[in-house]
């Protein structure tokens, strides 16, 4: 097994950024179980359950699941990039303790204002829904919300800089991007982590100054001035389309890094995945226009160039992605680990939910599509049974990597069994009640979507088998974490 | 003596709907609420006619849709200019009779359909059949008033009803749209009539009231034409190009350890 040691850090340096990592992962282990019975609670409410429950509560519980989710997964996928990339290059160990302790006040502070505060416009905070509650949340909840995002953005921003400075330290931007692999030249030998990474994190700046500019003109908005919905709306969700994306490549990179350490295969640079990742980068900044195709204020031709972006983007990550993982794994004496397993079977779970992407960044069926339940049903696919499983093998295989401790293979089958049925069948409730016109973001389903009501009742119970998939995860894993941790 | 006190009774009993008349709702300034209302049902209340003695109101809105009014005959303010705005601009939006009717309702329990009847001659209109003229009981109007936010209050000082103008769009018994005013612009109820045959209405921003739009809609020509607000979408790319400028250039790679 590869592990991280590269000749650019002392021993001692090495300790420290391993038992960062783990605090890391630990952190994301500690929030996942949180995060993941808030959107437990926000299925029985839709079920049904808590009848005298104010609604408000519902939209709370929702933006904080969904900022936090997204929130976690994302420092969950940069650490272990940051971690993996010791291998090659140096980030600094002081930026990831500052991302650390910046992201930790950030997310207390969406606790404040979501669970304190009710705010509750979902993760998007379309403008100008957060200036007008309607008394719902008070404006310090507001102030709250965004000080937030303004924390977690400059935080995130350093960190991605630094890994890039790092990055640059040893290749040259043509480097790092495969362009000798693309114009057929000599040039150094650069690991698909690396111009993964790169690709993600030039458009990580992109999607994180377009959050700059939305909090900007909030508080433009706040001191009256007239601001433009549509640009409001472009930007924002330019910064959360960029954000998700460029999650689940550093997913897909670690993948890149870490399967091939179990197929006995090397998984390496060649034309076409230094062309798809080339592609990535230009295509990413227009793809997010699928968001906005009911706003009929923005050009048609923009909306076109929306879906021929959003087609194109599957391309050349996705299929190159996962065919080079079928193509690694066929016929290899694979080690299937817990590790190997989820690493495996999310980037699968990603191509599921990317087909489902698809189809909904189709025009003509997002007419019928949008703002039902197929839209978290093909986020949730990627997430869940993407990213997040990749994350959590990244977590497991760091974990095994520094304690030393082995797995039982018959609890590692139980956790990726009860991962799979109940991530699945949860999620087949969201794509049945979106096919079947079933809207989201609704606390309570009123009498013309009724049948939402049994969706939700049957997917809770679905959720209850992941759950218990996730508490055996924590369990097993749990454990190599803590001695890790006190290695 | 008994028989004396009956018909002082009886008198009082009778003179009520001249001196006592029913008030509904709570007087404001402000027109209703469009938002709280949009897409609530509408109760199906029985309303009669010089032609019909009673009919259900879902009778005529299952048929078609239905724009909806209510006034009172004895009116001397609003009322009429009101109802032939209506009438203008019902006939610069074209539609009407072919994908929607007219239906007005009497709130004032003295009018009868009758009276209805000779409103509706006085305004041109009772020959066509794409307008109704009616009226409904009296708990019926109430509870018709309470689903869209309609009040009415007597005022005994001027023998008047004090009453907001409003026009309500009913597909399917639900409310679509609500008209607010003395007078129906022709464009406004140009784009009701849209909804009402569903099609989409789409709104533009006044040109210059923004600051940083991404588009101005120039609607002489039907055109969109870039604004300012294009460059801030710029912005993004700009600064990572930059950030990647200065991550990979020679002095940055120099600078700190390898």
């Amino acid at each position: 097994m590869a592990s991280v040691a590269n000749g650019l850090y002392g021993e001692s340096e090495i300790r420290k950024f391993r038992r960062m990592t783990v605090i890391w992962g630990a952190t994301v282990l500690l929030l996942l179980p949180i995060l993941a019975l808030l959107g437990y609670f926000m299925r029985w409410v839709q079920a049904g359950a808590f009848t005298q429950l104010r609604p408000e509560w519902f939209y709370a519980v929702l933006t904080l699941h969904s900022l936090g989710m997204v929130g976690t997964w994302f420092v969950g996928s940069m650490a272990g990039v940051s971690y993996l990339l010791l291998r090659y290059t140096r980030p600094s160990l002081a930026v990831s303790r500052l991302s650390y302790w910046g992201t930790l006040v950030g997310v207390l502070l969406l606790i404040v204002c979501t669970l304190g505060g009710l705010f509750g416009t979902g993760w998007y905070f379309l403008y100008p829904l957060p200036l007008m509650s309607q008394h719902v949340w008070q404006p310090w909840a507001t102030f709250t919300f965004f000080l937030a995002l303004a924390i977690l953005g400059v935080c995130w921003t350093i960190w991605t800089l630094d890994i890039l400075r790092a990055i640059a330290r040893h290749y040259s931007l043509s480097a790092a991007l495969g362009w000798n692999y693309i114009l057929g030249r000599e040039g150094p030998e650069v690991p698909p982590l690396v111009l993964i990474t790169t690709v993600s994190l030039i458009v990580g700046v992109a999607g994180f100054v377009a959050a700059v500019l939305v909090i900007a003109l909030f508080a433009a908005r706040a001191l009256g001035v007239n601001v433009d919905p549509l640009l409001m709306k472009n930007l924002t969700f330019f910064f959360g389309h960029v954000l998700v994306n460029i999650t689940m490549y550093l997913g897909v990179a670690t993948v890149y890094e870490l399967l091939p350490s179990y197929a006995g295969r090397p998984w390496k640079i060649n034309r076409v995945v230094a062309l798809a990742w080339g592609a990535v980068l230009f295509l990413i900044l227009f793809a997010y226009f699928h968001h906005l195709y009911m706003d009929f204020a923005q050009p048609a031709w923009i909306q076109k160039f929306g879906q021929i972006c959003s087609y194109g983007l599957a391309v050349p990550a996705g299929v190159v992605s996962i065919f080079g993982t079928l193509a690694l794994v066929y016929a290899a004496r694979m080690r299937w680990t817990l590790a190997s397993t989820l690493l495996f079977l999310g980037i699968m779970g990603w191509g599921v939910g990317g087909i489902a992407a698809v189809i909904d960044s189709t025009v003509e069926v997002n007419f019928h599509f949008h703002n039902t339940l197929w839209v978290p049903a093909h986020f949730h696919t990627y997430y869940l049974m993407g990213v997040v499983l990749i994350i959590l093998g990244l977590i497991d295989h760091v974990g095994k990597e520094i304690s030393g401790l082995e797995e039982r293979a018959a609890r590692s089958k139980l956790t990726v069994a009860l991962l799979l049925i109940g991530g699945y069948g949860f999620l087949s409730m969201f794509y049945w009640a979106g096919a079947h016109s079933v809207p989201r973001r609704y606390a309570i389903y009123p009498l013309e979507v009724s049948q939402g009501t049994l969706y939700a009742r049957i997917a809770v119970g679905f959720i209850t088998v992941l759950l218990l998939g996730i508490l055996l995860y924590l369990w097993e894993t749990g454990k190599r974490c803590l001695k890790a941790l006190a290695a | 003596m008994r028989r004396g006190l009956g018909s002082v009774c009886l008198a009082l009993c009778l003179s009520t709907p001249f001196y006592g008349q029913p008030s509904f709702g709570i007087r404001s300034n402000e027109a209703p609420n469009e938002d709280r209302y949009v897409y609530k049902a509408l109760p199906d209340i029985v309303i009669q006619t010089v032609a019909t003695a009673d009919a259900r109101l879902s009778t005529v809105w299952r048929d078609k849709p239905v724009l909806l009014t209510m006034i009172f005959t004895r009116c001397a303010g609003v009322c009429s200019p009101f109802l032939r705005s209506l009438k203008r601009a019902a006939a610069d939006a074209e539609g009407l009779g072919r994908d929607y009717r007219i239906v007005v309702l009497s709130f004032d329990p003295q009018d009868s359909a009758a009276d209805m009847d000779r409103m509706a001659q006085s305004l041109g209109l009772k020959s066509d059949p794409a307008w109704i003229f009616g009226v409904a009981s009296p708990g019926d109007i109430r509870r018709l008033a309470a689903a869209v936010g309609f009040w009415f209050y007597w005022d005994p000082s001027v023998g008047q009803y004090d009453h907001p103008s409003l026009l309500i769009a009913v597909d399917r018994g639900r409310v679509l749209r609500m008209l607010a005013g003395a007078e129906v612009p022709s464009a406004s109820l140009r784009e009701v009539a849209q909804e009402l045959r569903g099609k989409f209405v789409s709104s533009y921003a006044l040109a210059g009231k923004v600051a940083f739009r991404c588009f101005e809609y120039d609607p002489d020509r039907g055109r969109y034409n870039l604004d300012w607000g294009v460059l801030l979408m710029l912005l993004p790319a700009t600064c990572a190009l930059l950030s990647v400028a200065w991550a990979f250039s020679p002095i940055s790679r120099r600078a700190g350890p390898p």
